[in-house]
């Protein structure tokens, strides 16, 4: 059995306890053969996670860290050939007893997998359906409907649920985690709100206590148009995880999902180790769950300024914050240099490796000298992108905002309506009035003027660009999301001479049109940055790469309707013409009784070759015969003539009515 | 606001339009300035480029056979290597008239010396015919661009990335870019968004046709039976992307082409969609090509050409510049926008073109 290596002692300091586990409940399970060992409310991904499993696996020969946003699926052992019923790793509540394998990849030998390491799931990211999520091609049942769906479960969403329901409105209210309340907490608390935790809780029991809105957690919104959503909802049936998909359908859509992390481009930034922000936030506060006991990070927005207080807080030793920004400027900031962090402005990392097996890190600084910087965790932050996903699946447009960095949804989609992060507010006050907004404009009510404080860049310096580092052609993989796409930073083939009799390496991406996979809104955001996509274009990129599920049912279309025969003397308009206005359509009695192709050209005599010369061409055989097109003068009954087809062949003109 | 003078104006995104343009203004001596810019590397693919097309007719192979080593020599000095890459197409066909047509373009083919078998029925699933063009070349779109914007550059071929354009009756175009104006005698729009966009509505020809065209890339498979497929019925191309993914285009909106595409594909690859988009192409009502003045008088049109475009650049270049020889002549003044097709039909095969018209 596993221990729990990455757990928080219950009683650490600022919430980071898990708020979701019961300590009082242990239990084991089995992932992949080994136990796994956990608390009640754990997922299966925490679970892992607490226990030391950070790795995924291999992607062209360099390990990539198991996150939230990447996960395999996994099924019940005794269901992992029916594809169909998979689950989502981070959204399956872990069951004592339970035994689950991972899906859908390929794997090492027996052999390989005795000697590989405990920390990695083994999985070979080189297969592009390594982390497919089964259930987006499994048709849905019907499920629920309702006068409004809200999808996404934060501030914006619980806020924007409330209004539909004040206003009369059924409501359906679906949320990926298994959790309401949203994100909030990593941002903190500005002037005149009350704390994170505080709105969240609130908006949460309101929305509970509301018998207008139905909450469906742990479910997924994976397709959308106008009137109905696609789900996958993990939900527990007499005691066993179980998946399936549900078509809700509702005249009205909210999309409340937030808004996504950037990663900061730079060698190695998906290795184990590396970590979003966001990501060790929600794992810390809700499962209690952190690896390492030091923790360097790197950032180009101030959050992430909040999460190193709080991690310090917690008894982790932060070595230092690298900013992206030249001069940031925040609240953050401030307080950080009282617990007397080492802050580099300016600074991103340019290469990050392990150092040692089992966990350190080292970071290189980019374009500095000197020695690398060490720690046991790296947590990344490179700004935040509305997440448009869905809004780009029903239709939505969106175009890139410059001062903001970032792609922002323009228009509107009939029936469905951004709140929160993904509509582009930055503050948790202008998220909450923006759900009752969503619900004002899905009614055709008068719009009231949401509040969005935004404090002076001054005193709050906004999120910077998400940094890029100078490319490295010799380190670890640079990736431009670190979602389930994999897609590595586009770099012009390595001239290298390679062994006779070995494999060639694959190479790399040349340009982001030829990734076989969906482009995700930060892979775009990204592809910006890094000028592979003009800024003009990346909203129409985002919207025709986005990973879309059909929900319209055209199968009846999906064969060509049948043409007609042609008949005997039919002649096809591409031959009008083609022998002179008067050709005429003849009999072709072969010398030697065989059967010609259609299209085979007719020659006056064995002499002729080049297509230019022909005077006429097989039509198609009838029970007559052999029909073709000849040039009028060259129609004359009796008359010898050369057919081409597989060799030249005598033949004789005869009237086709003979 | 000072006023530059071109001779041509060249409209277009594609690799014919910007061949063009540079072949006017590096062979020919024009004066040319170019709208529209590649978009090869980072949108989902809505034209191939190849050296063989889906044709019946023996001048428009004979006009292919003259241009294609020419254009080849000369995208291969603009991008290197990279810029072409041989592949053996398969073109098929379900019902006889349309296997009709795929027999006609085989013995077309074979007529002009270029390899082609029947495919084999085991490739192709039970009744369809195919054929497999051997040894065609293919541009690599994305290599290409890359090389074109040093070539046009070297040639003198002003880029402009317009605020307004406006094309008289009579030909000319005037573009206003970063606050100046630029004149052209003679505006060519050199692909069907160019010509959608920009050709006044009063001149719009009667043989054109717009058409919604999607286009849809999957998530990797296993390999088609070739990299580039035609299925000549529904004007479908399918070409299997060097990361795995296929890429699928042809007319038809994006529900009705995406359950197509998943026929075409067969139900038993399980395959995702990693990106769509719909939009409008144009096809001629004979299927043949067209190009010429709108109205014998105002701008000049390329359309129709279909996966041959950019190989013929070369010669169209001359026929612009009226510098071409007799049978190339012959050949686009047989073709020409305003053309009745009474007295002298030049229409071909299109793919798509009759279920569209059903």
């Amino acid at each position: 059995m596993r221990p729990q290596h990455n757990r928080l002692p219950a009683g650490v300091a600022r919430g980071f306890s898990g708020s979701a586990i019961d300590r009082g409940r242990p239990l084991r399970f089995r992932l992949d053969g080994r136990i796994i060992s956990g608390f009640a409310g754990d997922t299966v991904l925490s679970a892992a996670l607490a226990s030391g499993i950070d790795t995924l696996g291999l992607c062209r020969g360099h390990p990539i860290g198991l996150v939230p946003r990447a996960a395999p699926a996994i099924s019940h052992a005794s269901l992992a050939n029916d594809p169909q019923r998979a689950l989502p790793m981070a959204r399956t509540a872990a069951q004592d007893g339970a035994e689950y394998v991972t899906l859908g990849v390929r794997r090492p030998g027996t052999l390989a997998r005795l000697f590989q390491p405990g920390r990695t799931l083994g999985l070979l990211l080189d297969d592009a359906h390594a982390l497919d999520r089964p259930w987006r091609s499994v048709a849905g049942s019907p499920g629920p409907s309702a006068d409004l769906l809200v999808i996404g479960g934060g501030v914006a969403g619980l806020s924007a649920a409330l209004a539909g329901a004040r206003s009369g409105l059924s409501v359906v209210l679906a949320e990926a985690s298994p959790y309401l309340g949203g994100n909030s907490g990593l941002f903190g608390t500005q002037d005149g709100e009350d704390s994170p935790d505080e709105s969240m809780a609130r908006l949460s029991a309101e929305v509970a206590a509301n018998a207008a809105v139905t909450t469906l957690t742990a479910t997924r919104v994976f397709a959308i148009r106008s009137g109905q959503v696609r789900v996958h909802q993990v939900e527990m049936l007499n005691g066993t995880a179980q998946g399936r998909v549900l078509d809700i359908a509702a005249p009205r859509i909210v999309i409340a999902t937030g808004a996504l992390e950037r990663l900061p481009i730079f060698a190695g930034n998906r290795l184990p180790g590396v970590t979003g922000t966001l990501d060790a936030h929600e794992l810390a506060v809700r499962y209690g769950v952190w690896s390492g006991q030091s923790a360097l990070f790197a950032t180009s927005s101030s959050p992430a300024y909040r999460l190193a207080m709080l991690a310090s807080d917690a008894g982790i030793a932060v070595n230092r914050v690298l900013d992206a920004r030249p001069h940031p400027a925040s609240r953050f900031i401030q307080f950080s240099r009282a617990y007397g962090m080492v802050q580099s402005p300016g600074a991103m990392p340019g290469a990050v490796d392990i150092a040692r097996a089992g966990g350190t890190l080292s970071v290189e600084i980019d374009g500095r000298e000197g020695p690398s910087l060490s720690a046991e965790r790296l947590l990344v932050c490179g700004g935040w992108q509305p997440d448009l996903t869905l809004w780009h699946v029903a239709g939505g447009a969106s175009q890139w905002h410059h001062d903001h960095g970032r792609l922002e949804a323009v228009g509107t989609c009939e029936g469905i309506v951004l709140a929160g992060s993904a509509a582009g507010y930055f503050t948790r006050r202008g998220c909450i009035q923006s759900g009752a907004d969503a619900i004002d404009q899905l009614l055709g009510r008068p719009r009231q003027a949401v509040d969005d404080p935004i404090i002076d860049p001054l005193h709050e310096s906004a999120d910077g660009p998400a940094g890029i580092a100078e490319p490295r052609p010799d380190g670890r993989p640079a990736y431009l999301d670190g979602g389930v796409g994999f897609l590595e930073r586009p770099a012009p083939p390595r001239r290298r001479w390679h062994m006779p009799f070995h494999a060639q390496p694959k190479a790399g991406l040349l340009v982001l049109s030829e990734a076989p996979q969906p482009l995700a809104v930060c892979d775009v955001a990204a592809g910006v940055g890094l000028g592979l996509i003009p800024p003009a274009a990346a909203g129409v990129v985002a919207q025709e790469r986005v990973a879309l599920v059909p929900l319209a049912q055209v199968g009846d279309s999906a064969t060509l309707p049948e043409r007609a025969q042609p008949g005997v003397d039919d002649l096809p308009h591409y031959l009008q013409g083609r022998f002179g206005p008067d050709a005429r359509i003849v009999r072709l009695v072969p010398s030697v009784q065989r059967i010609f192709e259609p299209g085979a050209l007719i020659y006056r005599s064995s002499d002729d070759i080049h297509p230019l010369e022909a005077i006429g061409v097989v039509l198609r055989q009838s029970v007559n015969g052999t029909m073709g097109l000849v040039a009028a003068q060259a129609a004359s009954a009796g008359r010898p003539v050369t057919i081409r087809d597989k060799g030249a062949a005598l033949a004789h003109i005869r009237p086709s009515e003979d | 606001m000072s006023e530059a003078e071109f001779d041509f104006a060249v409209f277009g995104a594609t690799p014919l339009a910007h061949l063009l343009a540079g072949l006017l203004a590096t062979a020919h001596g024009r004066k040319v300035m170019l709208v529209g810019e590649g978009q090869a590397g980072y949108r989902l693919i809505r034209g191939i480029d190849l050296s063989v097309a889906p044709m019946t007719r023996p001048e428009s192979w004979a006009m292919l056979g003259h241009s294609v080593p020419e254009a080849a020599r000369l995208i291969s000095r603009i991008a290197g290597r990279s810029g072409l890459s041989r592949v053996d197409p398969i073109f098929f066909a379900e019902g006889q008239q349309d296997s009709e047509a795929l027999s006609h373009m085989r013995h077309m083919a074979l007529g002009f010396g270029i390899a082609a078998e029947p495919a084999a029925p085991s490739l192709l699933g039970e009744g369809r015919a195919g054929l497999v063009l051997r040894d065609a070349m293919r541009i690599n779109r994305p290599a290409l661009e890359h090389g074109l914007d040093r070539w046009l550059e070297q040639g003198s071929v002003l880029r402009l990335v317009p605020q307004s354009v406006s094309i008289g009756l009579d030909g000319p175009a005037r573009v206003v870019a970063d606050g100046v104006t630029y004149l052209a005698r003679q505006a060519i729009l050199a692909d069907d968004e160019a010509l959608m966009t920009w050709l006044p509505l009063k001149q719009w020809p009667t043989l054109l046709r717009r058409t919604g065209f999607a286009s849809i890339l999957t998530t990797p498979t296993r390999p088609l039976a070739a990299s580039v497929m035609l299925e000549l019925n529904s004007g479908v191309f399918l070409t299997q992307q060097a990361e795995g993914g296929i890429a699928g285009f042809g007319p038809g909106d994006l529900a009705h082409f995406s359950a197509h595409l998943q026929a075409l594909l067969g139900r038993d690859r399980q395959v995702e969609q990693a990106g769509q988009t719909s939009f409008h192409g144009l096809m001629t009502l004979d299927g043949a090509p067209t190009f010429g003045r709108v109205a014998g008088v105002g701008a000049d049109v390329v359309a129709g050409l279909g996966c041959a475009g950019a190989f013929v650049a070369p010669a169209l270049a001359r026929w612009l510049a009226s510098a071409a020889s007799p049978s190339e002549a012959a050949w686009f003044g047989g073709r020409l926008i305003n053309r009745s097709g009474k007295a002298a039909p030049v229409g071909d095969y299109a793919p798509g073109l009759a279920r569209l018209s059903a």
